[in-house]
């Protein structure tokens, strides 16, 4: 009963923070109620015992992912007036691909829930479960083929930030710090002993 | 389990609460008269010259995504390291295979100069 | 005493019983955290006298000692100080997000501490996946740091939340590889059950077997909390304070309660993780058995704790400040690789079975 409640004071919270998303007018604030949204998903995720799933959302999402939105709307100057100008002519698009993924959101629901049964909550498990062990003992033996593609996609994705995002200015001067490191006194300061100069 | 995140959540609410109750007692108790002066903001003594959100250096969002990329390889970390004894040797070589991956990567980022800070 | 408390225990146990369990179960938890945070709150307050009065002896000068006893009243003539001065919100700042940006720095340093193994089988939240709770929390912290920079439209603020948002964010790699290492011994995510693995007559710490991450990780928690020898966020000299040049009064002062709690916290982690938390390093001696010595509990954490604070504010005396591209050379090009080739150590040494990771 108290879950319940929690339940769906959470899915209102995740509710209004994700109209906030779409509705805002600085993207800022769009950031940081997506930021929320993630958050109250992963209690949510913690209410069906989904424990390192949960804080890994909130590590990886909101730790990670978010930095780097707020990153890039702080520092790219966008012209909100040149967006809204854009708006009409873009207007078409936006609403056939919203209408696709409306109807695409429909049928997987209506196929997904035809017949079948509503899950009920999983049970409590026993003291000294831990969520975390039992997902790692299949991630690295039944599902290792995903696993490794994992990080295949990962490499991939290493390599097209760089080629994207790589730019070398010429003409830069930098240090070598190996060699800076290196440098001892002899190689810098002479010592001279030198008669004392009177008058 | 679930329970077991109540004084987590509790913990996380006084904790809010506690700066709030300390902001608002600074704000109370603060007063003080503002000018236009003391709310310009700081910039050695000169008028502001124009916005400061000013675009920046493409080199930090390639730290942000890089980043992005070596937290989600600790996330595959993290249950690995606490199942080594359900895993076994096969587990501990499949992660083997995949750190290695990832360092050709990295061994790529160094060499492209992506680490250089310049 | 004892008499008292049973008397009034009296008056209230039916009141207690009557309360549904959950009510209890609230207040029991409140009314540890509130002890909690009142310590936090106080070393805070004297962590920072303490480390004036030490750089002050490091620099041949006496340090404050003009407020009460010793200058040990310093610290609330401070506070009180901060309480009455002025906000000052700039004009074109963002109002909401510039006063909400110093709460994001403290709630995650303060929350934090919910798992943290206090003494043997102790820790508010006994949570399972405590360490990644704790990851999780520290790298929220960088949301006060960008948005104060943001909402100050003020430059400095700017150029300084973004140093240290790239700073925090390639130190938390090599955090999260040495942390990865400390779950390889510890075999558990649950701090209380990694301190346990350390416990006992043997003496069997992680930072015998994890030497290499522990510097990594204690050196990546000073570069996390932004201080000297990596403070160029702050930059005085540069960018005068960084993130928050244009704060002031108590949004200030919420600032500095987040840093140093932070510093506390980085210490308190270091000690659970690597050198036993609540641990004696005298158990097993036999001399010593039964004596406070020999006992693990809240004493030696906060030894080891003290410890690694006074190692904060010896880094801050000693050395200069890194330039930026020495900082991120430091995160990415050797903490990084370090702890990459310790996990493959550690994995190479759970296959031939040496080791507590032996499996």
């Amino acid at each position: 009963m108290l879950i319940q409640m929690f339940f769906w004071s959470l899915a209102a919270v995740l509710l209004g923070a994700s109209i906030g998303v779409i509705t805002s007018r600085n993207p800022v604030f769009s950031a940081l109620y997506l930021v929320l949204a993630f958050f109250t998903s992963a209690v949510m995720w913690l209410l069906i015992e989904a424990e390192f799933l949960a804080v890994v959302l909130v590590l990886v999402y909101v730790g990670a992912v978010m930095v780097l939105f707020l990153f890039v709307v702080m520092m790219i100057d966008i012209n909100t007036e040149e967006l809204r100008k854009g708006f009409t002519r873009f207007a078409p698009v936006g609403g056939f691909v919203a209408l696709v993924v409306a109807v695409e959101l429909i049928t997987v629901f209506l196929v997904r829930n035809s017949g079948l049964p509503v899950l009920s909550n999983p049970p409590p498990h026993p003291e000294g479960y831990s969520n975390t062990k039992e997902l790692g003992a299949v991630l690295y033996t039944e599902h290792v083929y995903a696993f490794e593609l994992a990080s295949f996609i990962l490499l991939l994705a290493i390599i097209a930030a760089i080629v994207l995002t790589m730019r070398k200015r010429p003409g830069l001067k930098v240090q070598n710090i190996a060699r800076q490191v290196a440098v001892r006194r002899q190689d810098r300061v002479r010592l001279v002993s030198m008669e004392a100069e009177k008058d | 389990m679930l329970y077991g995140y109540l004084p987590v959540l509790i913990f996380l609410g006084i904790a809010i609460a506690l700066g709030v109750v300390l902001l608002a007692l600074g704000l109370i108790l603060g007063g003080g008269r503002k000018d236009d002066e003391k709310l310009s903001p700081y910039e050695c003594g000169f008028e502001p010259f124009e916005d400061s959100r000013i675009k920046f250096d493409v080199r930090y969002y390639l730290v942000a995504i890089l980043f992005i990329i070596f937290d989600l390889e600790i996330a595959f970390l993290f249950p690995w390291a606490v199942s080594l004894d359900a895993i076994g040797a096969f587990g501990i070589i499949a992660m083997a295979v995949f750190l290695t991956v990832l360092v050709v990567g990295f061994v790529y980022e160094w060499k492209k100069g992506a680490l250089e800070w310049d | 005493m004892t008499g008292i408390i049973n008397s009034l225990w009296a008056i209230i146990e039916p009141y207690w019983n009557w309360l549904p369990t959950l009510i209890q179960d609230v207040i029991i938890v409140v009314l540890q955290i509130a002890p909690l945070l009142v310590v936090i709150i106080l070393c805070v307050a004297y962590l920072t006298f303490w480390e004036r009065k030490i750089i002050g002896w490091m620099q041949n000068r006496i340090g404050p000692n003009r407020v009460g006893p010793w200058g040990l009243f310093q610290p609330f003539a401070d506070t009180i100080k901060l309480i009455l001065k002025e906000v000052i919100v700039p004009r074109d700042a963002n109002r909401f997000l510039f006063l909400i940006a110093p709460l994001l720095s403290i709630s995650p340093a303060l929350a934090a501490w919910a798992v943290v193994p206090l003494f043997p089988d102790f820790a508010i939240a006994d949570v399972d996946a405590g360490l990644l709770y704790v990851l999780a929390l520290t790298s929220l912290g960088v949301y006060g740091v960008i948005i104060a920079g943001w909402a100050t439209n003020s430059k400095y603020a700017f150029l300084g939340a973004m140093r240290s948002a790239a700073q925090i964010v390639s130190y938390e790699i090599a955090m999260g590889f040495a942390l990865v290492g400390v779950l390889m011994a510890g075999g558990s995510l649950n701090l209380g059950e990694i301190v346990a693995a350390q416990a006992g007559p043997d003496n069997s710490w992680f930072l015998l077997w994890l030497f290499p991450l522990f510097i990594v990780y204690f050196i990546s928690g000073v570069a996390e909390t932004n201080r000297a020898p990596f403070d160029v966020a702050e930059g005085e000299s540069e960018i005068v304070a960084g993130f928050h040049v244009e704060y002031s009064g108590v949004a200030f002062a919420i600032f500095f309660l987040a840093e140093y709690a932070n510093m506390i916290l980085i210490a308190a982690l270091t000690s659970v993780m690597f050198c036993g938390g609540w641990d004696s390093p005298f158990s097993g001696i036999a001399a010593l058995e039964g004596s406070m010595l020999a006992a693990g509990g809240l004493h030696w954490l906060c030894i080891k704790v003290a410890f690694f604070l006074f190692c904060f504010l010896w880094l801050r005396a000693t050395f200069p400040r890194y330039r930026y591209d020495q900082i991120m050379r430091l995160g990415w090009k050797v903490f990084i690789p370090v702890t990459i080739v310790w996990i493959f150590i550690e994995g190479g040494l759970a296959l031939i079975g040496v080791g507590p990771w032996s499996t």
